[in-house]
């Protein structure tokens, strides 16, 4: 096994380490705010928190491996370590992107919710109202 | 459950078009649609100025609050469920004066309206 191929193998370890860590955090402190989103409708919560972790997944996973191939010659253990730091440095980067979009989504979902249920004007007076018999 | 009275204008074109598109949109709240001072409306509502009703839309909230002119048309579009965001983004403090101004011609010239429209009267 030349070092080409260990510094490929030690990158797409440390990268899927690193997506199903992100991945499983997500999942696990995204579903309190789907919960809350979605007024407490805990199966359909569970639903979406899933969809997006796929999605997740997906885009990570499809990058990680997009940005395998290291394009030049490497000669030593120095120089595999370096084109390492760099590859997982742009996972770590693209993560971290995904991983606040995501939070932004969550938020924004949340924010609608909530603000959305009080009517847009107050009224103009008050009267009785006769409820039918 | 949580239903807006709406008092509409039964003998105006524009207002009887309005009533029948309003029964086909998707809606977050239910609207249920008195005749203005009509005997159901004097009958559910007896301390309400019944000929104020007839010269502008009036949105009946179930725990009594009045929504007249501008105010019941925003709050029709916010019962709506394609139309709820339109209806902040017209009750925002920029768009307000503008969305009463509007309303309010269209309101006072809705016999006209209906007229030119072939709606009837």
């Amino acid at each position: 096994m030349n070092i080409v191929v260990s510094t490929y193998l030690v990158y797409l370890a440390i990268s899927i380490a690193l997506t199903v860590w992100v991945a499983h955090t997500l999942h696990k402190n995204g579903r309190i705010f789907l919960v809350d989103v979605f007024h407490g409708n805990e199966a359909l919560a569970d639903s979406v928190n899933h969809l997006l972790v796929v999605g997740f997944y997906l885009i990570n996973m499809g990058y990680v491996t997009m940005a395998l191939k290291l394009g030049y010659e490497i000669n030593s253990a120095q120089e595999g370590i370096e084109a390492l730091s760099v590859k997982i440095g742009m996972v770590l980067i693209v993560l971290g992107g995904m991983h606040f979009f995501n939070l932004f989504v969550f938020s924004r979902m949340r924010r609608r919710s909530v603000a959305h249920q009080h009517p847009p004007v107050g009224p103009d007076s008050f009267t009785t109202v006769k409820q039918e018999a | 459950m949580f239903a807006l009275t709406v008092l509409y204008d039964p003998d105006c074109g524009l207002c009887r078009r309005s009533h029948e598109w309003l029964n086909e949109q998707a809606k977050l709240v239910e609207l249920n649609f008195v005749p203005c001072a009509s005997e159901e409306a004097r009958k559910r509502f007896p301390f309400l100025d019944h000929d104020l009703t007839k010269q502008d839309l009036t949105v009946i909230s179930p725990d009594g609050a009045v929504y007249f002119g501008p105010k019941a048309w925003l709050m029709v579009l916010w019962a709506l469920a394609r139309y709820r965001e339109w209806s902040y983004r017209l009750a925002s403090p920029e768009l307000l004066p503008t969305t009463k101004r509007v309303v309010s011609a269209i309101s006072q010239n809705r016999y006209q309206i209906s007229r030119v429209a072939g709606l009837g009267r």
